[in-house]
């Protein structure tokens, strides 16, 4: 029984963490070596971004031949550890991909170099992307691209059941939710998650469409807003009414089932259009994307990953060249090509596929009132309390005024 | 030989420099011609045959749990990962804390109740199995023992995908079998009664095989000159297995309780790859809570404080099983 050894290795993990820490203190930046002396940048990138950037970086080689770039892809699973680690060791690479949530966290570990505001400005980005690098007004992270949940729905099995156009309301989803599976035979009517952690990002389009906010600009806990209650009734609606599945486990799949008609309708980004083509291509002009369903108005969550450069790094010069390469807006159309990734910097949306794509005017139109999260350092914590209120209205365990009521006085306790 | 142990021992004077391990320096130095070397020098080779093991169980076992002890005292979190020498000391408040949270309350009962069922279980079905193989079907023997200790010996991630089929309320194997006889399957994951039951279930799948192990290797030892004389004197089989059997099995019973128990308190992995600990922290265990706290939220503190109630209540537990199981043998 391996087990015994767990709470040890528990242990030892956390003791690691501790003895890296040690031999942290005392490092600092300082000598900045001039962009166009010969060096080798440093680039830790996640999932399939690590993997495309290596191609890019061999492309940016070529034209700067004093630098080479070294890509370390870091898989999404072990990422933050990963970060942590070499925050704690002091040995952060020089360019670093960083989820918008990582931000508040890593700016507090005091690791990250503020953005070079000459060289990027808010201006050429979207609102939400360039809120997600910045904490407390201060700009730490370039946003590389952005992405944003859309509604996802099967075409041919609503034909099935009687409608043929996209719903816009809360009310007309669940009365398609609910036609999908009288009328088309659907197990469920829409995927959304009923627990466990992050299943507030299922639940993001339905509280800012109603107008509510966890924390808001102020800095105010304000999760038992009636709009937010109003959002989890809506929400827990589908779970009571059989419409959705109580229980996910973990690492669901949800295009497997929206390929096979289990799960007609799901809230999605940008990176399902591609596994959907790649995964079931027999599902090929059965399905279509729609802005999220209204209820005061259609506002989804922004999510998308930033640059930022290390507070350590020698090469902050290079770097700062590398990443206006990676963001300008050819540089942006060249990865949307590579990655499908949607481009932060709002210019590149103005030419080639991404002008055309009725399927990413969808995108465009849904970012450009997506709502951010704001970059505080126990941002996972806090999302966690909202997690256990939606946990308990999905399982029929307290209604949604008692479950939020619960979550902001617990939240409160953490903003402060 | 003697010149290599020789050797050995000068050399082992050379790479244990002071601190490294104490020399025992009993008997006086040997010179390396002599044939037998002295006690001295046979403590020399000892220890420098030790020294991997003795520098890996300080690096990675003593160092981290004596670290952990310290940072159980200290308000240790995210900001001190880059500044560790900032913690503060905050004495015994972690563990006050701990007391009064509801949340680590759940998950010590959640893990109370993962035991209580869970070991009986698994001991129970584990010396079954056992004896079944150890005397019933001969031919199929090895296959029945391979199978019975499959489980064991896979990895967690298959494990879980097969129970998923298993339990999936929809189309699972278990639902397939309600529907045959005209009734609907439970949401076994999804509902929370059933989810912890159900983890019960899967780890006591997991586990009988090594339990199994044990007692097969237990029954084996036990001399069959005993069993032949009981049988001798018209001892039926039920009476060779509660007057032999069963006694003389004690020991590894002791045993196969001790680690099962030991185990099970520390049960992560179940609720980690089924669950996540819900629905609603329904199989949210110590050791899943402890991992939240310390790398989802970094509560490092507070985390080695978690971690070091659950060390005090293993040993009580252990320490306690001992005495009882062991004056039974008497």
């Amino acid at each position: 029984m391996p087990r015994i050894a767990r709470t040890a290795s528990t242990g030892i993990g956390i003791a690691v963490v501790l003895a890296l820490g040690l031999t942290a203190c005392g490092s600092s930046g300082g000598d900045d070596v001039a962009a166009d002396k010969k060096q080798t940048l440093t680039v830790w990138a996640m999932g399939a971004e690590g993997e495309k950037l290596a191609d890019v970086a061999k492309v940016y080689e070529k034209a700067n031949p004093n630098v080479t770039v070294k890509v370390t892809p870091v898989g999404w699973d072990v990422a933050h550890q990963k970060l942590v680690s070499a925050a704690a060791a002091g040995s952060m690479p020089d360019v670093a991909q960083m989820g918008g949530s990582y931000m508040g966290e890593f700016s507090e570990l005091g690791v990250l170099e503020p953005v070079d505001a000459k060289t990027f400005q808010e201006k050429d980005f979207f609102p939400a992307g360039w809120k997600q690098g910045e904490v407390d007004g201060q700009a730490y992270g370039v946003p590389w691209y952005v992405d944003t949940r859309v509604l996802y729905y099967r075409t041919d099995l609503a034909k099935k059941a009687g409608i043929t156009k996209a719903p816009t309301n809360w009310k007309e989803m669940q009365d398609l939710a609910t036609a999908y599976q009288k009328k088309a035979g659907t197990k469920w009517g829409l995927s959304i998650q009923p627990s466990a952690l992050d299943t507030v990002q299922n639940f993001y389009p339905f509280l800012y469409s109603a107008g509510g906010e966890i924390v808001n600009a102020k800095g105010d806990v304000v999760i038992n807003s009636p709009e937010a209650v109003k959002a989890l009734k809506e929400y827990g609606s589908y779970f009571s009414k059989g419409l959705s599945n109580k229980s996910q486990p973990p690492g669901y799949d949800v295009v497997k089932d929206f390929g096979n008609g289990r799960v007609p309708m799901f809230f999605g980004g940008p990176w399902h259009v591609t596994l959907l083509n790649e995964g079931q291509p027999q599902l090929k002009g059965k399905w279509a994307v729609a802005n999220v369903p209204a209820d005061k108005s259609s506002v989804s969550m922004a999510g998308g990953s930033s640059l930022v450069i290390s507070k350590d790094s020698e090469h902050k010069a290079a770097a700062t060249r590398f990443i206006k390469y990676l963001t300008d807006t050819k540089g942006q159309a060249d990865w949307y090509k590579r990655t499908k990734d949607l481009p932060a910097n709002t210019a590149a949306w103005t030419s080639g596929d991404l002008a055309d794509d009725p399927d990413l005017q969808i995108f465009k139109k849904q970012m450009d009132t997506a709502k951010s999260s704001p970059s505080l350092s126990n941002w996972t914590e806090i999302t966690d309390k909202v997690d256990q209120a939606i946990a308990k209205v999905t399982q029929g365990k307290a209604s949604a005024e008692d479950a939020l009521k619960t979550a902001q006085s617990q939240i409160e306790g953490l903003v402060k | 030989m003697s010149t290599t142990t020789g050797k050995a021992a000068e050399s082992a004077k050379v790479q244990a420099g002071p601190g490294t391990a104490k020399s025992p320096a009993a008997g006086p130095k040997g010179s390396p011609r002599r044939r037998k070397p002295s006690l001295g020098m046979q403590n020399m080779a000892g220890w420098l045959f030790s020294t991997p093991f003795l520098v890996l169980f300080l690096v990675f076992m003593a160092v981290p749990i004596i670290a952990t002890l310290v940072m159980s005292f200290t308000d240790f979190g995210l900001r001190n990962v880059t500044h560790p020498l900032d913690a503060n000391f905050i004495g015994f408040e972690n563990y006050t804390k701990l007391f009064s949270d509801e949340k680590f309350l759940k998950s010590l009962f959640n893990t109370a109740y993962f035991v209580v069922i869970g070991v009986p279980l698994t001991i129970f079905l584990g010396l079954i199995v056992a004896v079944l193989l150890n005397n019933g079907i001969d031919r199929a023997r090895t296959f029945f023992r391979v199978g019975f200790y499959a489980p064991v010996v896979t990895t967690i991630v298959a494990v879980a995908v097969v129970w998923r089929f298993v339990l999936d309320p929809s189309d699972g194997l278990v639902a397939g079998l309600f529907s045959e006889v005209g009734l609907t399957a439970p949401d076994f994951l999804g509902s929370e009664k059933l989810a912890m039951p159900s983890m019960i279930a899967m780890a006591v799948w997991r586990n009988v095989g090594t339990v199994m192990v044990l007692f097969i290797a237990g029954l084996q030892a036990i001399p069959t000159e005993v069993r032949e004389a009981a049988r001798l004197d018209g001892a039926g089989i039920w009476q060779e297995f509660r007057g032999i059997t069963i006694p003389l099995l004690r020991p590894t019973m002791l045993y196969a309780t001790v680690i099962t128990t030991i185990g099970y308190l520390n049960v992560f992995e179940e609720p980690f790859v089924m669950t996540q600990g819900g629905p609603s922290d329904s199989t949210l265990t110590v050791s899943l809570n402890m991992y939240r706290e310390g790398f989802n939220f970094f509560h490092m503190g507070y985390a080695s404080a978690m971690a070091y109630v659950l060390f005090v209540v293993i040993m009580g537990i252990t320490v306690l099983q001992l005495r009882l199981l062991k004056d039974n043998t008497k």
